[in-house]
């Protein structure tokens, strides 16, 4: 809410903000209200799942050699043996308090796990994020100036390049020329950011580069086709070019802001997709992030830890489709003005 | 894996652009683009499924000890033999199967249910468009990644598994693409008029929506295709999908990580094939999307 | 000074459709002139290529468009100049105002910074200076509180104002020609009036030549000095106003006249109507194009097309068989203060 008011009172200064505020956080509110059925939707069906898969965390743990009475004196210890609602209730209400519960597995907090793992995966994916968007604008841009030229055609083909080719065969493939022929990158280990910026920046390169290119082919894709349809079927262009302003100024400074609200519009979406993309990126990278234990905790059946992921992400989602209404408010002024007149 | 919001990658997003003098030239370029990526494809299909049959090639397992870790080019094995013996041409033709089955079924099974889903939302509107699509969007939402690889351990390592798992990921894709043409379709005056003469609910879908529907629903499963054999290549490199020591593209190169540095081939080999398939199947449905959207 | 502001000759634009390799003939060799501080007017059903011979001036027309002839304003040739070349003229010394106000400016800038940006594209000056000169225009355009307006968003301005705020835009560098492609079809008839008595007020104050594209044959008559009548891309007539609304000569531009409602004629009278079609621009006949529409017809009109000449001092058309003697309009209409 406050971000919002912040947001107004640099594009409006001195106007009235009243009217503008009480609808805007409503409208905030009842998206957030409207997130919560979902949130909660997700987490159930999460556990849903984790339950009804056959075996169990004991199970797991103990391994193939266990006998049935280990197993069943591990599970009334985990308190695995108690009815699915009796559990699931239980974890809600952990929930609800902040306490994401003890994993299964190695019997730590998981909101101290994901606090140790979260940075590293939240580093890497907005490193993945901030460079495939930057990139997209700029070979977008570059494309849509002259549609059909070198700069275009190079744009898609790179960008089906990145549209065809799997995460994990990308991330081999450089780990191969950058990390063993060329010895630039490291192929794996993780630095922290505290202990030393440079050698952070470059033990993430690589995996950021293999998450980030198939988002910025994508999104280079969109974004150009969306500048150009701008450029050939809007007035106002053909206005801006009759002042005699420079095709590149009527490229970016009109046709780009009117061209972003589909690019805002995936990216929030791709987020959740993320997921998956980090679980498969960060063990082939060793990166001590989120992703790297979702597959064990999923095999281990660690059901704590792996809600906890999810809640996390689930969360973010969310904000980020907050985030991109936001932004859709700051790019495009009818909106901000009919929700005041709403 | 970040597979894309479906509609904004729909048919429909990039306008069909064409400079006058070179427009010709570049409907020939295009007709090029459908033949080489269709014809690449056929080709593929059919030597993965019929070469064997056609040609001996040694078996794609069990393969012997003695003839582990040879390079490429060697005698009898064209493309090297992996660290346990097997011949690697052999397993990149058996792989292929699996990869074009998956894909294919994953896609069918989308394009059916989730078509007829979707297309029943965008029809019928009110209460089922509601109801439907409120189940595809929880669907949507779900950490998807995280049902897949649940279900395919869980179950245990399978092809079936992997099909019903990854089917989780194309019907709801499937649906909203169906719904977003359907109702782009009803608001046509032609679909009026149809209601107006008299025609039944069941004809005017038959006759009059499927049709229409149907170039933009298989430009999709083209590309739907490929987002399938790039995710059973991920949970066969998890070993989560096809169980070793069958083959499948995925697992290959998983299991030529450990050798990267030592004997590449292992990895790129299968990647390359990877590759270039779905390259194909991205360039044959762009393509297609470019001609049918006129 | 006698010489004339632009001096178009020959034009000819001819589209090459997408993947076809069909070509329309969307302007088919129009030649005429137009003097400093003169209003003309061109007149022309949707598809006579009005609209097209003006963007091709100026260079707005899109890459599958092929212009040939010559364009020269103020003695310099625009037809073939490179875009950089153009850019200087656009805007500075030939401005259009379009047609829609709602989609002729864009949504998500302010007022004042589009109208700055004209400024700014021809003028070196800070950005204080190009808003103040903002404001000005503004309020040379008769918009109330100028300094508010400023900062507002073109969708909370009304139609009639937008209009207004193209036009200060129009005027930011002190055009010598200002073209108005259709500038008040999208008002009402209030706001029309308004606006084209502005446009004569700023034509009066700045010494500009105006262009007026319309297909109103009666704003025409009413505010132009000056009338063309295009059809399928070609001039069929050319009069000055007021010869023009006493001595039809064309046809077609009489068939134009009768068209127009009048309060005149006699409550619940069929509106008269032009029956037929124009003719398809990528396959125009061989003969007068009008022929097919044409109650004057005969074979010879078929068989070639009529060239346009002055067959009178300052009356030009193009017909075998001219109507003689009177016809037009009658009394002309409530014509604009001028000067």
């Amino acid at each position: 809410m406050a971000i919002a008011e912040e947001v107004r009172e640099q594009a409006e200064p001195g106007a009235a903000r009243t009217r503008r505020i009480r609808p805007s956080a409503r409208l905030t509110g009842r998206r957030l209200l409207a997130a919560i059925p979902v949130l909660w939707g997700v987490t159930f069906l999460t556990y849903v799942v984790m339950n009804l898969l056959p075996g169990d965390a004991a199970q797991e743990l103990l391994g193939a050699n266990a006998t049935p009475a280990q197993v069943h004196q591990l599970e009334i210890q985990l308190h695995l043996n108690e009815p699915f609602w009796v559990r699931y209730g239980g974890w809600l209400g952990g929930l609800l308090h902040g306490d994401l519960g003890t994993s299964l597995a190695s019997r730590e907090n998981v909101t101290t796990i994901l606090g140790q793992r979260m940075p590293v995966t939240a580093e890497l994916l907005l490193y993945a994020f901030a460079g495939s968007i930057v990139f997209a604008v700029g070979l977008a841009v570059l494309a849509a100036r002259k549609p059909n030229g070198v700069a275009d055609r190079i744009s898609m083909v790179v960008s089906m390049t990145g549209l065809s080719i799997a995460p994990y065969v990308l991330a081999l493939v450089l780990i191969y020329i950058f990390a063993v022929k060329l010895q630039v990158f490291p192929a794996i280990g993780y630095t922290p950011l505290t202990a030393s910026p440079g050698a952070n920046i470059r033990s993430l390169t690589l995996p950021a580069i293999a998450i980030g290119f198939p988002l910025f082919s994508v999104y280079t894709r969109l974004l150009r086709a969306d500048i150009v349809e701008q450029m050939q079927r809007e007035d106002y262009i053909v206005t801006a070019r009759a002042k005699g302003v420079s095709p590149w100024r009527v490229l970016i400074r009109h046709a780009l802001p009117n061209s972003l609200f589909g690019l805002i519009t995936l990216v929030a979406l791709n987020l959740g997709t993320l997921v998956g993309a980090v679980a498969i990126i960060e063990p082939i990278f060793s990166l001590p992030g989120v992703g790297a234990i979702l597959i064990q905790s999923i095999t281990d059946h660690d059901v704590p830890v792996v809600e906890g992921i999810v809640v996390v992400f689930a969360v973010v989602v969310v904000l980020a489709g907050l985030l991109a209404d936001l932004l859709y408010a700051v790019l495009d002024p009818r909106i901000r003005y009919e929700r005041a007149a709403s | 894996m970040s597979a894309p919001l479906p509609e904004l990658l729909a048919p429909g997003t990039e306008p069909a652009v064409a400079r006058a003098s070179r427009a010709r030239g570049r409907g020939r370029a295009r007709n090029l683009r459908v033949w080489l990526s269709a014809g690449f494809l056929i080709v593929l299909v059919c030597a993965c499924f019929l070469w064997p049959l056609v040609y001996p090639v040694p078996k794609p397992t069990g393969g012997s000890i003695l003839e582990s870790g040879l390079p490429p080019l060697s005698p009898g094995h064209i493309f090297g033999t992996d660290p346990v013996g097997n011949d690697v041409f052999s397993r990149i033709l058996y792989g292929g199967r699996v990869s074009f089955e998956v894909g294919v079924s994953v896609t069918a099974i989308g394009l059916v249910i989730g078509g007829v889903l979707g297309t029943a939302a965008g029809y019928w509107g009110g209460a089922v468009d509601t109801v439907i699509m409120r189940v595809l969007d929880v669907l949507i939402a779900f950490p998807a990644l995280v049902l897949a690889l649940a279900i395919a351990e869980g179950l245990g390592p399978s092809e079936m598994h992997v099909i019903w798992a990854l089917s989780f990921f194309s019907i709801p894709a499937f649906g909203r693409i169906a719904r977003s043409a359907t109702l782009a379709l009803r608001g046509q005056t032609f679909m009026l008029a149809a209601r107006l003469s008299g025609t039944s609910r069941r004809r005017i879908i038959l006759r009059h929506v499927v049709p229409n529907i149907m170039p933009q629903l298989l430009t999709f499963s083209l590309l739907g295709i490929g987002v399938a054999i790039i995710l059973e290549g991920a949970l066969s490199f998890l070993g989560l999908g096809i169980p070793l020591p069958e083959p499948s593209w995925g697992s290959m190169i998983a299991q030529g990580q450990g050798t990267l540095s030592a004997s590449p081939e292992l990895v790129l080999i299968p990647s390359a094939f990877l590759f270039v398939t779905v390259v194909a199947l991205n360039v044959l449905g762009d393509a297609l999307r470019e001609r049918w959207a006129r | 000074m006698t010489g004339a502001l632009l001096d178009i000759e020959d034009l000819r634009v001819t589209f090459t459709g997408r993947g076809h390799g069909r070509e329309v003939q969307a302007v088919d060799g129009v030649t005429y002139s137009v003097y400093a501080g003169q209003t003309l007017a061109i007149v022309g059903e949707s598809g006579s290529g009005k609209t097209v011979s003006c963007r091709a001036l100026m260079g707005l027309l899109p890459p599958t468009a092929t212009i040939t002839g010559s364009a020269r304003f103020q003695g310099i040739q625009l037809i073939g100049l490179s875009d950089d070349r153009l850019r200087e003229h656009r805007g500075a010394n030939v401005a259009m105002v379009f047609q829609d106000p709602a989609r002729s400016l864009n949504p998500t800038m302010r007022v004042g910074a589009q109208i700055a940006e004209a400024v700014r594209a021809h003028r070196t000056v800070t950005k204080a200076q190009a808003r103040e000169q903002a404001v000005d225009l503004l309020r040379q355009v008769h918009i109330p509180l100028p300094e508010r307006r400023c900062s507002e968003y073109p969708h909370q301005l009304s139609g009639g104002m937008r209009q207004r705020v193209m036009i200060a835009i129009a005027l930011a560098c002190r055009p010598r020609l200002l073209i108005a492609d259709e500038a008040t079809t999208a008002l009402d008839v209030t706001t029309q009036a308004q606006i084209m008595e502005l446009l004569l007020e700023l034509q009066a104050e700045l010494g500009m030549a105006l262009m007026l594209i319309s297909h109103d044959l009666g704003l025409a008559g009413a505010y132009a000095d000056e009338v063309i009548v295009m059809y399928a891309g070609r001039i069929v007539e050319q009069a000055p106003a007021a010869e023009l609304a006493g001595h039809v000569r064309m046809p077609y531009t009489q068939a134009l006249f009768e068209a127009i409602p009048r309060l005149e004629r006699p409550a619940h009278a069929p509106l008269q109507v032009i029956g037929g079609r124009p003719p398809d621009p990528a396959a125009l006949p061989q003969g007068c194009a009008f022929e097919p529409r044409c109650r004057l017809a005969a074979d010879d009109c078929r068989a070639a097309a009529p060239p346009l000449a002055e067959h009178e001092p300052g009356h030009r058309w193009a017909c075998w068989h001219p109507q003689g003697g009177a016809g037009g309009m009658g009394p002309p209409g409530e014509k604009g203060s001028r000067s």
